[in-house]
């Protein structure tokens, strides 16, 4: 419900009001009615149920009144590391998927030859969706307890990647995100490499721009608004990520997701409330990012038409 | 800023490292004898498929990811398209619903989906809890933004108000116009967003689990399984999910022709 910001409200209610205008129309009324089954379909499995979480998180489950008594139970020190842990997981694997996916990006974008680009580009787009449960597993074959990079380090280093390193703890899982981030980032960026044209970069040499200059007043302000894109949805992309954290960690490491997962298998006894109480404070921090996302990405088109 | 060929080939080559060494590494795992000891498998056996392929789940679970992937992709088909022809054609003013629906869709992840259709289907009469009903809707929603998105691009790429009138003045209504004239025109983005909701689907972890368990179980809850009683057979599994999502992206490679990559059209939800 968060993301409906002023900015993205402003439109609704004008069809809105027009909706009401046109009540006495009847072939204005006619155009809702194409739209009439798919509006059904987000209300009854989207929306009010989305709706009732938020209700149910300010309802006491005894007296049925109203208690904001569940959002104090997030000063808990466990929802607290949740909350925390997710959020690191998520802004640490964000930031490394921007910085090194727009290296890679760059290094893909400059290739000569088009048919590795598009080898490369192809792979980008396998992988980012190779996620879950295959994914944490491939990541314990190689660097588990007995995993191959884990041996190979031991024989020819001589080095012991345990206990220092666990592939089943936060940085184990981080590493595991980041397999996904990447890609995502060399998608997202590539775009913004083409859109940079080869003209700016001669006129800018031809009026004594170097190369530092043309990077920072004429590259980076147009990579600008992909970078942001790129930084708020691979934080939500992480952040609700739940299939690669459940099959590596489980319950080693506590994130927002798999707590709500836990409490709706019942592994867990807490107030039902808490846990909506987490969903909503979740659906806040996602309609952020998703909100700072949806406006960088419109300067995104700006520069690529 | 600017890097040398030299560094570029670096970045590069540690690039296909990371994203190539472990999928050959869950290969091999699944076809090696041995490999715990030594740096390279001590010898090759297809024991491991042989085995994870004659048991009566694995049938029963790829034949429930088909069921439910190929159910989502032609639901939201029927659903989609003809919607996205109304809006495009009677309201091109309300496509922003479209895009704030598809915003939702990526905000809202699959565990909190998946709370709130147990907490309002429970409350009320509707038989739908624990239904593969209730996934198959759930799955809608989370994919809905990857088939509208193909299909409205395909929309904006013909000149539907021409195709439209012409057939009308020739006597079409709006459902013979809708399927003799523009399916055909928008077929190419159909099958592309079909595609990309059947690999998302197949591929689908967190709904599955939350909202049936164990009463429905698909590709992915099976090899969660697998993955803590039979490393080898689970890296089988784990090829096999991802030889899946590659053909699908092949094929949308062949019906696009050229991948044209804008932001719109990645998917996100792990």
């Amino acid at each position: 419900m968060l993301l409906l910001t002023f900015e993205t409200c402003h439109p609704i209610i004008i069809l809105m009001m027009e909706m009401i205008k046109s009540k006495h129309n009847k072939s204005e009324l006619k155009k809702w009615l194409g739209f009439f089954p798919f509006l059904l379909f987000c209300l009854a499995f989207e929306f009010i149920p989305i709706l009732f979480l938020i209700r149910g998180s300010f309802i006491d489950k005894t007296t049925q009144g109203f208690t904001i008594a569940h959002y104090q139970a997030m000063s808990r020190t466990v929802y607290i590391n949740s909350f925390l842990n997710s959020i690191k997981i998520s802004g640490l694997t964000a930031i490394i998927g921007v910085i090194l996916g727009t290296l890679i990006g760059y290094a893909i974008y400059r290739w000569p030859s088009e048919s590795l680009k598009n080898a490369l580009i192809s792979l980008s787009d396998v992988t980012t969706n190779f996620s879950g449960a295959p994914l944490a597993f491939s990541f314990i074959i190689i660097l588990g307890m007995n995993g191959v990079i884990t041996q190979f380090l031991f024989k020819y280093f001589n080095y012991e990647l345990y206990p220092g390193f666990s592939i089943y703890s936060f940085s184990g899982l981080a590493l595991a995100y980041v397999y996904f981030q990447l890609p995502l980032m060399v998608l997202i960026i590539i775009p913004a490499f083409v859109g940079i044209r080869k003209e700016w970069q001669e006129s800018a040499e031809s009026m004594g721009a170097n190369n530092f200059q043309f990077w920072r007043f004429i590259g980076i302000p147009i990579l600008g608004p992909s970078l942001l894109a790129g930084l708020t949805l691979l934080f939500a992309n992480a952040y609700g990520a739940y299939a690669t954290a459940f099959t590596l960690v489980e319950s080693q490491l506590s994130l927002v997701t798999l707590q709500i997962g836990f409490m709706i298998a019942g592994e867990v006894r807490h107030d039902p409330g808490v846990g909506m109480a987490m969903a909503v404070l979740s659906l806040f921090i996602m309609g952020l990012s998703i909100a700072i996302y949806q406006i960088a990405t419109t300067r995104v088109r700006r520069w690529s038409k | 800023m600017r890097m040398n060929k030299l560094f570029r080939s670096i970045v590069l080559v540690l690039f296909l490292l990371f994203m190539l060494v472990p999928l050959i590494a869950t290969f091999l795992f699944s076809i090696s004898t041995r490999w715990d000891r030594t740096i390279l498998p001590e010898g090759f056996t297809l024991e491991w498929w042989k085995k994870v392929i004659s048991r009566g789940a694995f049938g029963l679970t790829l034949k429930n990811s088909f069921y439910i992937s190929f159910a989502t992709s032609i639901a939201l088909t029927i659903l989609v398209t003809p919607t996205a022809y109304w809006v495009h054609i009677r309201a091109p003013k309300s496509k922003v619903i479209f895009e704030i629906m598809s915003a939702f869709s990526f905000g809202i992840p699959g565990v909190i989906l998946a709370l709130a259709l147990i907490r309002f289907y429970s409350g009320i009469p509707v038989p739908l809890i624990n239904t593969t009903n209730i996934l198959l809707l759930a799955c809608m929603e989370l994919c809905f933004p990857f088939m509208y998105r193909p299909v409205a691009n395909a929309l904006d790429s013909i000149d539907i108000h021409t195709l439209t009138e012409a057939s009308q003045s020739l006597g079409g209504n709006w459902i013979s116009t809708f399927i003799h004239v523009i399916l055909p025109n928008i077929f190419p983005g159909i099958a592309s967003g079909f595609l990309l909701v059947f690999s998302t689907v197949f591929a689908e972890f967190t709904l599955t689990n939350l909202l049936v368990g164990a009463r429905f179980k698909t590709f992915p809850i099976y090899l969660v399984e697998f993955t803590r009683f039979d490393g080898r057979q689970a890296s089988a599994l784990a090829i096999i999910s991802f030889v899946v999502a590659w053909v699908v992206s092949l094929l949308l490679l062949l019906i696009s022709g050229k991948r044209t990559i804008t932001s719109d059209n990645l998917t996100i939800g792990h």
